[in-house]
């Protein structure tokens, strides 16, 4: 039976985000929750292993109260465990503090996990370092951004793209990915499923003392980083007519914009416009 | 007293939207167009429990509450009423008279099929003359040794283009005395049992509505749902839960209409400012927001009566009466906020005005809901 671990963040399903302009963080109390979609994918990965193989998924998120929804969300989808880790203690946790928080939890409640699985990186803030740090903290090999993974007996190999190229590792269990959006396209939820997620024995909840944390290290001076500053990009669309012939308005508009283009793509394209003429 | 939806409803509709949103939203209005009914889609919800929705579990339903079960039907026609419109009658109005009057047989036999959708149900009472006056069906039942032989047309069955099993009612005594009609679980391959050209309708086009004859049609004995001359019983009970259905499918229909305009109204601009800075339009959104609202909980609460065991037939009645009567406004007042779009079959409002009035129709006219409706409330009051 292999023991796997999904770790879910719930992010804020709105695109414009409510900012609490004196904090620099979120207002997560006034955004409707979502499971972040790589994690979502995360936990297709591990339910896809379930199904080729005898295993039991454990999902683990840190959040608010509210964040109980989003394990309800993978229990539904086939999870056979849940924790939520709440305290207030632990409000305003940056990524180092989360995976410290989530190594003790990890300890306490799964030590003889065989592979753990994060999402890649989260829709609100995007740092893509809890994975990381959480293999760090407890000493596994890991890789980031996997698109594919194949389980060989005790051996795990996964496939990921880096930079312009795909690359095949392998790595001993234990272990721990992150998993990219690329595959692992989640399923559909069921409504038994939704329906008896609600039912059973529910989520077990932990806070701060229960996993033996030390209190002072999660008030905000304890995590290592801050936000200082947090701001929308102010954008403005600028709506243009070219008129004329058609190769008139082609050239026109290369002329007025192969710079951006170029840029946009990678490559120069001053070249071939004038290969063309 | 609780009014805001708890997390496992609020998980519910996300889960359900997501899935109208993603197969769905990008067929709609072609399906609506082509009046195709959308096979693959619908196979794709077999498997998720659309089509158990209150089954209970020993019978391989989901086994929902009955605000999860509208809240169901209210995100599929949200996106695409006539789809939702399938759901709803295959629960509401086909499946339910099974939980409530079958056999301990027919429910092992039948529920764990409807449940799985690997047979759509339908409810077949409408006929030429009978319609708001259920009483005056005119199709019949013989029993001739272990058989009954059924005889007559229904028309304007939902799903009946598709169907596997329709609830047929029938006169089981002819004796104008003494009329009586009963219920019967004719499953379409029985012989006799024979479909019409689909109907050429204004909206839910996409629903294979159609007539169905029964000439000499077979039905086993056994097949006789709840007892003799139970059909009237039957009947009113079915519709009154069926109307939760039509409620919720036509509050779907609504907020679907409402976002598109008030998505609309913040994009269009005149007069150098998108009109939702209008005050004229500013009403509208504000009438068709409380409309909605108030159609919610008037919905929901009567979900709650029938979940507590509770008599729901008067507030179902009131429910589906409203939600019908805000659907029609609301995609009305939609189409207005687009304009002359609005009245185009590029946007979606078109399809859904056309849509929403269906509901102040089928499953008891707006007229038959005030007359259940006057009829309790008048027996309440004993002044």
């Amino acid at each position: 039976m292999l023991n796997l671990v999904v770790c879910l963040k719930q992010v804020p399903m709105v695109t414009e985000l409510p900012w609490d302009a004196k904090t620099g963080t979120l207002r997560r109390d006034l955004a409707a929750g979502m499971m972040n979609p790589a994690c979502k994918h995360a936990l297709e990965a591990a339910l896809q292993i379930k199904e080729k193989f005898s295993a039991h998924i454990t999902v683990i998120t840190m959040g608010p109260p509210a964040a109980e929804e989003v394990l309800r969300e993978a229990l539904a989808l086939g999870a056979d465990r849940a924790i939520l880790i709440c305290d207030k203690l632990l409000a305003g946790a940056d990524t180092y503090a989360t995976s410290l928080v989530l190594t003790a939890a990890i300890k306490k409640e799964c030590p003889k996990f065989d592979l753990i699985l994060c999402g890649a990186y989260t829709a609100d803030s995007e740092t893509a370092q809890v994975g990381p740090q959480l293999a760090e903290e407890l000493d596994l090999p890991a890789a980031a951004y996997v698109e594919k993974l194949e389980i060989h007996g005790r051996t795990l190999r996964v496939r990921r793209m880096v930079d312009n190229f795909r690359e095949t590792l392998e790595m001993e269990f234990p272990a721990l990915v992150t998993v990219s959006m690329e595959n692992y396209r989640p399923r559909y939820t069921e409504l038994m499923g939704l329906e008896n997620a609600f039912g059973g024995d529910g989520v077990i909840v932990l806070g701060a003392a229960a996993l033996g944390i030390n209190a002072s290290l999660f008030k905000n001076k304890g995590s290592r980083t801050k936000v200082r500053k947090v701001f929308l990009r102010k954008t403005q669309k600028e709506n243009v007519i070219l008129q004329g012939t058609a190769s008139a308005v082609v050239t026109e508009f290369l002329n007025k914009y192969q710079r951006k283009i170029s840029t946009a793509i990678g490559k120069s394209i001053e070249g071939k416009l004038n290969d063309e003429e | 007293m609780q009014f805001n939806p708890c997390m496992k409803h609020k998980l519910i509709r996300n889960s359900v939207r997501h899935f109208a949103e993603t197969e769905l939203a990008p067929i709609a209005a072609e399906i609506d167009r082509d009046a195709t009914f959308p096979l693959d889609v619908i196979e794709k919800m077999k498997t998720l429990n659309y089509f158990g929705l209150q089954v209970p579990k020993e019978f391989g339903g989901a086994a929902m509450d009955s605000i999860s079960a509208a809240i169901v039907m209210e995100e599929i026609s949200r996106v695409c009423a006539a789809v939702g419109l399938c759901v709803t009658v295959h629960n509401g109005v086909a499946v339910y008279p099974f939980i409530r009057f079958a056999t301990p047989e027919q429910k092992k036999h039948y529920l764990p099929k409807l449940a799985s959708g690997e047979i759509i149900g339908a409810f077949s009472l409408t006929e030429a003359n009978a319609g708001s006056d259920a009483g005056s069906v005119e199709t019949t039942a013989v029993k001739k040794n272990q058989e009954y032989i059924l005889n007559g047309t229904k028309i304007f069955v939902t799903n009946g283009g598709v169907c596997d099993l329709a609830l047929i009612f029938a006169l089981t005594n002819t004796d104008q005395t003494r009329l009586q009609s009963s219920v019967f679980i004719v499953e379409s391959g029985f012989p006799g049992f024979l479909r019409g050209e689909l109907e050429d309708l204004c909206g839910m086009r996409a629903n294979p509505v159609s007539s169905l004859f029964l000439e000499d049609c077979r039905v086993p004995e056994k097949n006789l749902l709840g007892k003799l001359g139970d059909g009237m019983k039957i009947g009113m009970t079915t519709l009154d839960n069926g109307r939760i259905g039509v409620a919720a499918q036509a509050l779907g229909i609504a907020q679907g209409a409402f976002e598109a305009a008030v998505k609309y109204a913040k994009e269009r601009q005149q007069f150098k400012k998108p009109i939702a800075s209008l005050q004229t339009i500013q009403n509208y959104i504000a009438d068709m927001a409380t409309g909605i609202a108030a159609a919610r909980l008037l919905l929901y609460h009567a979900c709650s009566l029938k979940d507590e065991g509770a008599p729901f037939g008067c507030e179902a009645a009131m429910a589906k009466l409203y939600c019908s009567q805000v659907a029609s406004k609301v995609t009305s007042l939609a189409v207005q906020i687009h304009g002359g779009y609005g009245y185009s079959k590029e946007y979606d409002v078109e399809r859904y005005f056309r849509d929403a009035k269906v509901t102040e129709i089928y499953e008891g006219t707006s007229e038959i809901q005030r007359l259940v409706i006057a009829r309790s409330v008048l027996s309440q009051w004993t002044f």
